[in-house]
């Protein structure tokens, strides 16, 4: 019987679905099985960031309408194996799924694999509802910005209020070193204890997580890139091992003192 | 032993209704008794005070000794008053009397309300809210809107450090708290000063900000 995992957010555009991919595609590196639910009903797009989206047949909304079975909707990944997606329907809202379909579609999958992630709609509505709905337990992901973390700290408060088995666990996203050096964030450990919630990863922003995305590969599967350890070492942690936090280099970060900048200069002649 | 009796006391009559006796025996005596008083007395305005005793009266029984009432004009109940209470209306006076101990996060966009005081040691998020119609003695962390006195009264106070708040509000009072000079101290006091603003003092004010409350508590004069 594998973990259902619910990704969410309340606020959009903080990196739900890249998240969602990244760790579901870590998972499948350390070989697990696992599944990916895009509950974003008429905004999929978790499909196109692996580059799965010319392979969908049916989606959720047929398996929740009976017009499909799970089998047939699930897309196999084409990296890995033990990797699959339930896409999301296109062409309704997330009206059309109740909680309790969606429950019922995540304790089959749980039969067949170790880790169910399930993408979360940004917002409170239904569609939150509904992704909560089987979840064991919920990542919350925010980024430094204060709005963020405010409607981070909004559905922490609604997840208190249907509790799931596992407490939520907090992933702060896209950190800018520079800027949280400077006090222009907030930094991990404010965030965290404001949010009141545990820790468990940390990811920094980085150009190539967009560029990859845009080429349907995630970022995970460049080993050298710091995105992809943090999405890694939250991979980890979620199968139970200790890592400890990363350490952020910042040598890559394009503000750079004026004496590195000399070295970098000089070094270029040699 | 007579169902009601009828006594005199230095403030006018008391009727006492008997708890042991049946209620309809109780109201065919008093249908007698009050038919005797016409009878005897039918111009003298008597006030009655209705007393039950150990027995409480529900809305149909005192509508019935209304009614009875009502037949005589110069027969007049003053109240109608017993030794004994619901047990909801003891636990609603239990609750509105009782100082809750709170020790939780009120996230963003949670509201927490309260009945009677609220010692506060949790945390108030921005956007959360603590409401109450009691004071408030705040020992936590509050970044979002505290109110005390919810709805409208403004004999209520909020002890503590609000210096970080969003939002004060004592009954309809309300201040924005970015826009005033408030001291951080678990010193202060908000309060509604007699021209209906929100005021801020010291502890060490109390007597003066409310007398009610700090002789209430038992405050030296």
């Amino acid at each position: 019987m594998g973990r259902a995992i619910v990704v969410t957010s309340g606020k959009g555009g903080v990196g739900k679905t890249t998240t969602t991919a990244n760790l579901g595609v870590s998972l499948a590196l350390m070989g697990k099985k696992v599944c990916l639910m895009d509950l974003d009903i008429g905004l999929r797009n978790l499909d196109v960031i692996l580059g799965l989206d010319n392979r969908i047949i049916y989606d959720i909304v047929d398996v929740a309408s009976g017009e499909a079975k799970l089998r047939q909707a699930l897309v196999k990944d084409k990296r890995f194996d033990s990797l699959y997606v339930l896409p999301a329907a296109q062409t309704t809202n997330k009206d059309s799924l109740t909680p309790e379909q969606v429950k019922t579609i995540v304790d089959e999958l749980q039969q067949e694999f170790d880790y169910v992630f399930i993408d979360c709609p940004a917002g409170i509505e239904q569609g939150f509802l509904n992704a909560i709905a089987g979840a064991d337990g919920a990542i919350v992901v925010t980024t430094p910005e204060i709005s963020a973390v405010r409607d981070a700290d909004r559905v922490i408060g609604l997840l208190e209020q249907h509790p799931l088995d596992d407490q939520p666990k907090l992933v702060i996203n896209r950190i800018r070193k520079n800027m949280m050096d400077n006090g222009d964030t907030m930094d991990i450990d404010e965030i965290t204890q404001h949010l009141g919630i545990e820790l468990l990863g940390i990811v920094v922003d980085d150009d190539a997580v967009i560029r990859t995305s845009n080429h349907g590969e995630p970022i995970v599967m460049d080993p050298d890139n710091q995105a992809s350890q943090g999405y890694r070492n939250i991979a980890r942690r979620i199968n139970g091992e200790t890592v400890p936090l990363m350490q952020i280099d910042d040598t890559k970060e394009s503000k750079q003192s004026f004496w590195s900048k000399l070295g970098n200069l000089f070094s270029k002649k040699d | 032993m007579k169902a009601v009796s009828l006594k005199g006391t230095k403030n006018g009559y008391e009727l006492v209704l008997d708890e042991a006796a049946s209620f309809t025996d109780s109201i065919a005596e008093l249908t007698d008794l009050l038919a005797k008083l016409d009878h005897d007395y039918p111009t003298k305005r008597m006030h009655l005070d209705i007393i039950t005793g150990n027995r409480l009266l529900n809305d149909a029984q005192r509508d019935e000794i209304h009614r009875l009432f009502a037949n005589y004009k110069h027969l007049l109940i003053n109240g109608i008053s017993s030794n004994v209470i619901t047990i909801a209306e003891a636990k609603r006076i239990r609750e509105s009397e009782n100082v809750h101990v709170i020790y939780q996060t009120i996230r963003n966009g949670q509201e927490f309300t309260v009945t009677g005081d609220v010692l506060f040691l949790g945390t108030i998020h921005e956007g959360g809210k603590l409401v109450t119609s009691g004071n408030i003695y705040v020992l936590g962390s509050v970044h979002g809107v505290i109110q005390a006195g919810a709805p409208n009264s403004e004999d209520k106070f909020i002890v503590g450090d609000l210096h970080t708040a969003q939002q004060i509000r004592i009954g309809e009072q309300f201040d924005i708290v970015a826009d005033k000079q408030i001291k951080g101290s678990f010193q202060n006091v908000a309060y509604v000063n007699n021209l209906h603003i929100l005021d801020y003092g010291k502890i060490g004010e109390l007597k003066q900000i409310n007398p009610k409350f700090y002789n209430r508590i038992g405050g030296v004069q």
